[in-house]
């Protein structure tokens, strides 16, 4: 009786050490945010760390109004959608000959662009060539330059090595063209890593701030990050304000996080594998061939 | 080297170069060749204003590095490399810690996981604004908190001794949970049989974790490091919304994008501190893969 009494209460301060951590250390910063986004400005200057006293809403609708968060939602939404889908076709046409060894030095071909990913970050010469090009301060130009990173390739060329080769052969027989069997047969059979890249690319197109501060000038191309930023820059003594702001900024990676944490925490766990293959370089190629 | 199924006789030879061909080519504009242009550009004087000439200079560059601007770039290395510690050891105890904490599968346990994940999904604009708020040294909680504790009073962000340290545990609060993942999911692979064989020879707790868990993470500790030290060594969107890079926070990336796209931009200047930063992440990466492949052999 007494062992289970002490189970229980272990069990129980194990709980609360898990509570305590997670939100108390991980949460409790945003959760004070977001209370401080129902504060008048006076309150918060007299009472910054309590809980709101009459629970105020105007924050949020003055700080969209104020901030064309409108706008820069559906910008955002362009910048994150576009690119990420764009991406993930690309990187499958790029991965599929590539890992069944259709060229002659498909090996090489892959090392070169396993290599190029440790190359210097090119964003200067990026931002002089987007001015010469015309994709500086663009929409469309922001779009193609996103769009065409190639990234993704890596995890898709060992992942497609999973999938018969004698699949392929068959298929050819009965006629079916290449694209239609990517599309109708290799596609759906990457569902799980187009589903898990796709979605980290999508928060990363979305969390964008460094490639918008750069090559987006007009306000009316900005995405949310950056207009977040320039708000808070301009309405720093206004804390309730630039809090609602930042809820409404925080809040679609929020519930796009609620719905699918679970895939983006399983995308790690077995992204640890894939990483590894990462550490040692173009191993996974060398091994197979 | 296999032969495609696909297409005519006539179509086979080309049809893979055509799959390759966009992806390829957008990559080569831009991805490749501004990437390798850094290092042109480093030779160069370039401001970056349109209209005013390329003018090759040489090692100029390189050379007020070394002495007209020799403190600023020094102090900014430095930085980097406080940086880059800090975050990567803090990340991988923190990590560890939490992994071991809550790597079964319990109630609650999920949603504890997820929280600790959380920081991350968000942008660097929404953690910078986040803990500018918690950081505010009029209105912010941690002033009276810091208060209640020492009597004192701090600036916080806004002061040189304690601005750095802040960013990087910032840093360190938004990826750790990526960290505990990795290495959750490798206590899930080592073998039960092992811990009751340690508890059957009498091992303790701490035992087993020093001659059994350690070891067996020897992997994703590598992954770990790796991919932690890597990541944070070109850091500077997050520093840029914290500090700007004042206060003893300019590391080599800020450093760069400073000049580069500052009030008084010199691209030719900027594009030589990246390859600066391009030099060091490699050298940090060798050395930090040397000694940890080495590691993980011997045991």
């Amino acid at each position: 009786m007494s062992l289970r009494l002490k189970e229980i209460a272990r069990t129980g301060g194990l709980q609360l050490v898990c509570i305590v951590i997670s939100v108390g250390f991980f949460a409790l910063p945003l959760i004070y945010l977001a209370l401080q986004a129902f504060k008048t400005n006076n309150e918060f200057l007299n009472n910054p760390t309590g809980l709101p006293h009459p629970w105020t809403f105007s924050n949020f609708s003055d700080a969209w109004s104020e901030g064309d968060f409108s706008n820069e939602m559906v910008n955002s939404l362009l910048y994150a959608i576009v690119p990420d889908v764009v991406t993930l076709i690309l990187g499958v046409f790029l991965a599929f000959p590539i890992s069944r060894g259709w060229f002659k030095h498909s090996n090489v071909l892959y090392g070169f662009f396993v290599f190029s990913g440790f190359l210097p970050a090119g964003l200067i010469p990026l931002f002089i060539e987007a001015q010469k090009i015309g994709t500086y301060n663009s929409r469309i130009g922001y779009l193609i330059m996103t769009s065409l990173t190639g990234a993704g390739f890596f995890f898709f060329v060992g992942y497609i090595k999973t999938i018969p080769r004698e699949m392929d052969e068959a298929a050819a027989l009965d006629g079916c063209g290449y694209i239609r069997y990517i599309f109708t047969m290799i596609v759906p059979q990457m569902k799980p890593a187009l589903a898990t890249f796709g979605i980290f690319g999508f928060v990363a197109g979305w969390n964008n701030l460094i490639l918008p501060l750069v090559m987006l000038n007009d306000q009316s191309l900005w995405p949310v990050t950056r207009g977040l930023f320039s708000f808070f820059g301009q309405y720093s003594s206004q804390w309730p304000l630039v809090a609602a702001a930042t809820i409404i900024v925080a809040l679609p990676i929020l519930v796009v996080f609620a719905i699918l944490q679970r895939n983006l925490v399983e995308g790690v766990a077995g992204g640890a594998a894939a990483g590894s293959g990462g550490v040692a370089v173009a191993q996974p190629v060398e091994n197979n061939e | 080297m296999s032969t495609i199924p696909f297409g005519t006789r006539r179509t086979r030879r080309w049809l893979p170069w055509a799959s390759i061909a966009v992806p390829t080519i957008g990559w080569l504009i831009f991805g490749l060749f501004p990437s390798v242009s850094t290092v042109f550009f480093s030779f160069t004087e370039y401001s970056g204003f349109p209209g005013t000439p390329l003018h090759f200079c040489g090692m100029c560059n390189y050379s007020n590095a070394f002495n007209s601007s020799w403190s600023d770039f020094s102090s900014s290395v430095e930085v980097t490399l406080k940086y880059v510690a800090g975050v990567t050891v803090l990340q991988i105890a923190i990590g560890l810690g939490l992994a071991l904490l809550l790597r079964h599968r319990r109630k609650g346990f999920g949603l504890y996981r997820a929280l600790i994940f959380m920081p991350q999904v968000f942008s660097v604009t929404i953690v910078g604004v986040l803990f500018s708020l918690v950081f505010d040294p009029q209105n912010g909680p941690a002033e009276p908190i810091y208060h209640g504790l020492t009597g004192g009073t701090s600036a916080f962000l806004g002061d040189q001794n304690w601005a750095l340290a802040l960013v990087v545990l910032i840093n360190v609060w938004m990826f750790s949970g990526y960290t505990m993942l990795v290495y959750i999911a490798a206590l899930r692979r080592i073998p039960p049989e092992l811990y009751e064989a340690a508890s059957l020879d009498g091992a303790g707790r701490f035992r087993t974790f020093r001659h059994i868990t350690w070891p067996l993470l020897a992997n994703a500790t590598t992954v770990n490091v790796f991919l932690t030290a890597m990541g944070c060594v070109g850091e500077y969107a997050l520093i840029r919304v914290l500090t700007d890079g004042n206060y003893g926070t300019k590391t080599l990336g800020m450093y760069m994008f400073d000049t580069a796209f500052g009030v008084n931009p010199s691209l030719g200047y900027g594009s030589m501190l990246a390859v600066w930063q391009f030099i060091i992440t490699l050298v940090i990466g060798s050395v930090l893969l040397f000694f940890l492949r080495r590691r993980e052999v011997t045991l």
